[in-house]
């Protein structure tokens, strides 16, 4: 996809006035996307620019969201607000069928009956947001991590009181929820605000002994799908019967090793290429081992990108799985690379574990 | 108390043997010898029976709720009517002497509605009732292997015609071919309890079934895969694998017919061996393979070791009979995803544990079957690693081709013609809701079911 291409798609993204455009103009540029992919497009511009048009598109939804929200009689209250993106949107790795994974803070209250207001206001919002993603074809998170979800979407004080209760709680739930800020990134809204929000607890997470130790824990859970004799570890049974889950058995495991490793470090970017680069940097990461890195993610995250693809019914779905006839012999082979390279960096955290806390 | 006393005397007797003839009228050595060899050989004979308890387990803990009455009541059913065939005609086919020369090397005569007398005449060495029992524990074993093909689908009249056959003709007429002097046991071919005689058979009769049958509905896809019908409980299956691996002890140990100077100790001795084998690579060869360790195959797996080294319990060393178990569960790993490419569906894995392990037992004698035991058994030659070239190695093969072949063809045909007559497979509402329901009006699990077909499809 040329810049120009691009540049012309986010003008028409801005300009759209109603979901069924915006939809249109997804459905054109996934098309678009969708078989650039397959003629062996370098995967990172690709998706750099989708997951721009993606951002675009969500920020255009938030405007026309607001609009109708302002349509049913409800007064913006007096008070700042911003919207993050978490999981792949957060990352900036969004598929073609990505779901919804977000969250909502906004300015505290002067005083309580304006509290009351602000949080059916940004409740209003937050369901009109959601309904209209849902439209244009971003389904909701299955989780419930999103800006309907009332304990997602609250006044800057009461998201200090929850992080902190999460971070005196360190249950494996909790830490998740941790795990999931980790990858918050600010999509629209007012800047100052986000800093605030996330600047409460990032930095902060690694220093507890007991939460460090969860957060390995929980970034190790995910097996990475290859085995002693170099083969793929495929689905038998069922419907997928051939087929790799790429997203939990490759993608998500890399994910989780970079971003533990950058939240050591105090790295506040959320992409793992990012992450990567951030961790060279500093000398965290060999220059070797960072290329390596980098390139088996790049890898891996082409496949999952062609892992989505249009179901029975012509939406946009995503298993994450991939279909062995997709996988031919020439990429199974740097896929079995990058895989092994995954699961070295698995162990290397695993042995660590070990010295550190002395096993499990 | 009893248990002790008897024990106290088999190791007198066995440290002086004299003292039996310390004074006129107390019993002869003789006596002593064939009464000690009949307890051990009905002890053998219940402990195989007891396999069926095992068999129960293992069917109905690799099947669904909706067939568990079914699956674990006709195993007992069987069992009664195999007993009565085998008693009117089996045993007369395997060890009747009426034959002429000719015929027997195919097949034997006499015994029929076995009579036999009350007790040891001179010079046996036990009674034929005993050994009657324990040929007979043998057959219902087989037969119940042959079962694992038949599961969830069949109707039961066919459990009952094809026990009549089985218990009748199949499974008599090869085990005269090799433990009744028939002609492969003029060959020399090496099967001590049973790999080809009573394992392979029954694994040819349930692949035969399982090719007529078709697979169960919901096991293969449109587009050829697989999916995965898992069995009820694995607790049921691990404990069915626990009954067997003691029966077994009766299956090989007990095929010593006698006590003698101990030589059944070491049979029971490398059984052991060749199932622990079988059970520790089953469960890591499927660790490394899928990237799980599953349980149903090291169970198969510790079944597998166990059916290979019946063949070469006597023949080996130890070391052989840990080689023979190892490779017996990696090879039943591998064989149960071979019938499932194929698309044959084997609820219970007959095929793989008694079938390829079976074969794999009964070739292994002739690679690792050493003259020394030979000489001890007084069956065949040593095998080609110690010496003995290829010529055992290739009277397995034979017989286990042969004998293969023949039960598969005849299972076949008894069950091809019976699919023409009268059909072999339930409905597939039947099916759906469940033989329990279907061919005895009860479910096995009464509570956990509804009885009306409201919810049962979903099973």
């Amino acid at each position: 996809m040329s810049q120009m291409d691009l540049a012309q798609r986010l003008l028409e993204i801005n300009g759209a006035g109603t979901l069924q455009q915006l939809r249109t103009i997804r459905e054109e540029v996934q098309e678009r996307v969708s078989s650039l992919l397959r003629e062996e497009y370098r995967v990172v511009p690709v998706v750099e620019a989708l997951n721009e048009l993606h951002d675009a598109l969500i920020r255009r939804v938030l405007t026309l969201a607001e609009q109708d929200t302002a349509r049913m009689g409800l007064v913006a209250p007096p008070v700042p607000y911003a919207y993050f993106l978490f999981g792949s949107g957060g990352r900036g790795e969004q598929t073609l069928a990505s779901d919804q994974d977000s969250g909502l803070v906004y300015g505290d209250c002067a005083d309580p009956e304006e509290a009351e207001l602000a949080a059916a206001y940004f409740g209003a919002l937050g369901s009109r947001i959601v309904a209209s993603l849902f439209e244009i074809g971003y389904p909701p998170c299955e989780g419930n991590v999103i800006v309907s979800n009332p304990e997602w979407c609250l006044p800057i004080s009461a998201w200090e009181q929850k992080v902190d209760r999460w971070f005196a709680e360190p249950s494996w739930e909790n830490v998740r929820y941790l795990l999931i800020l980790a990858d918050a990134r600010l999509l629209a809204g007012d800047a100052e605000l986000g800093r605030r929000w996330k600047g409460r607890y990032i930095g902060d997470m690694m220093s507890h002994a007991d939460i460090a130790r969860r957060m390995l824990e929980n970034t190790l859970r995910h097996k990475v799908l290859i085995g002693v004799f170099g083969q793929l570890f495929v689905e038998h049974y069922g419907e997928n019967a051939g087929s790799l889950d790429v997203k939990y058995g490759a993608y998500i495991p890399m994910v989780n090793i970079f971003r533990l490793l950058a939240m050591r470090a105090d790295i506040p970017a959320t992409s793992t290429l990012g992450r990567i680069r951030a961790l060279r940097e500093i000398g965290a990461l060999s220059g070797d081992k960072a290329d390596e890195a980098a390139w088996a993610f790049e890898v891996v995250l082409r496949l999952r990108l062609l892992a989505s693809d249009r179901d029975d019914n012509g939406q946009w779905a995503g298993s994450g799985k991939l279909r062995s006839a997709v996988l031919d012999k020439e990429e199974k082979a740097p896929l079995k690379k990058a895989l092994r390279i995954c699961r070295r960096l698995q162990r290397q955290l695993e042995k660590e574990m070990q010295r550190r806390f002395g096993g499990r | 108390m009893l248990k002790k006393s008897l024990l106290g005397l088999g190791a007198l007797l066995l440290l002086f043997p004299t003292m039996a003839f310390a004074a006129d009228g107390d019993p002869s050595a003789a006596t002593l010898n064939m009464g000690l060899n009949a307890l051990w050989i009905l002890v053998a004979a219940i402990l195989v029976l007891l396999m069926q308890g095992g068999f129960i387990l293992l069917e109905t803990g690799s099947t669904r709720m909706k067939n568990a009455g079914h699956v674990a009541g006709k195993t007992i059913f069987t069992v009664g009517l195999a007993s009565l065939v085998y008693w009117a005609v089996g045993y007369g086919i395997t060890f009747g002497g009426d034959a002429s020369e000719s015929l027997n090397k195919f097949m034997g005569i006499g015994n029929f509605f076995f009579d036999p007398s009350i007790l040891a005449g001179e010079g046996d060495s036990y009674p034929a009732t005993i050994f009657f029992i324990f040929q007979l524990a043998f057959a219902a074993v087989s037969l119940s292997i042959a079962w694992g093909g038949f599961a969830e689908r069949a109707k039961l009249s066919v459990y009952l015609i094809f026990t009549i056959v089985f218990a009748a003709v199949i499974y008599p007429i090869i085990a005269h071919w090799i433990w009744g002097g028939g002609w492969l046991a003029a060959d020399g071919a090496q099967d001590y309890a049973g790999s080809t005689v009573v394992h392979l058979t029954g694994a040819m009769a349930a692949f035969a079934a399982t090719i007529l049958l078709k697979p169960r509905i919901g096991k293969f896809n449109k587009d050829g895969s697989a999916n995965e019908i898992l069995g009820h409980n694995q607790v049921f299956t691990s404990l069915s694998v626990l009954l067997l691996w003691v029966g077994w002890f009766g299956f090989n140990a007990g095929s010593a017919v006698s006590v003698g100077e101990g030589f059944f100790g070491y049979v029971a001795f490398t059984t052991q061996l060749g199932a622990a084998g079988g059970a520790v690579s089953a469960l890591l060869i499927s660790w490394l393979v899928k990237g799980k360790a599953d349980i149903p195959s090291m169970l198969n797996g510790a079944l597998a070791g166990l059916v290979a080294i019946t063949a070469s319990c006597a023949f080996v060393e130890p070391w052989a009979a840990v080689v023979i178990g190892l490779i017996a569960g990696v090879l039943v790993f591998v064989s149960a995803q071979f019938f499932e490419k194929i698309r044959v569906d084997d609820p219970i894995s007959a095929m793989s544990v008694h079938g390829a392990a079976g074969v794999w037992g009964t070739l292994a004698n002739g690679l690792f079957a050493t003259q020394k035991l030979v000489d001890q058994v007084g069956v065949g030659k040593a095998g080609l690693f110690y010496g003995g070239g290829g010529e055992q190695l290739w009277v397995q093969f034979l017989s286990v081709v042969v004998c293969g072949a023949f039960a598969f063809a005849v299972s076949f045909v008894v069950l091809w013609v019976i699919k023409q007559v009268s059909g072999l497979r339930v409905t597939e509402e039947q099916e759906i809701i469940g033989l329990d329901l279907s061919e005895h009006g009860t479910y096995g699990y009464p509570e956990a079911l509804k009885r009306a077909g409201t919810n049962t499809t979903s099973l």
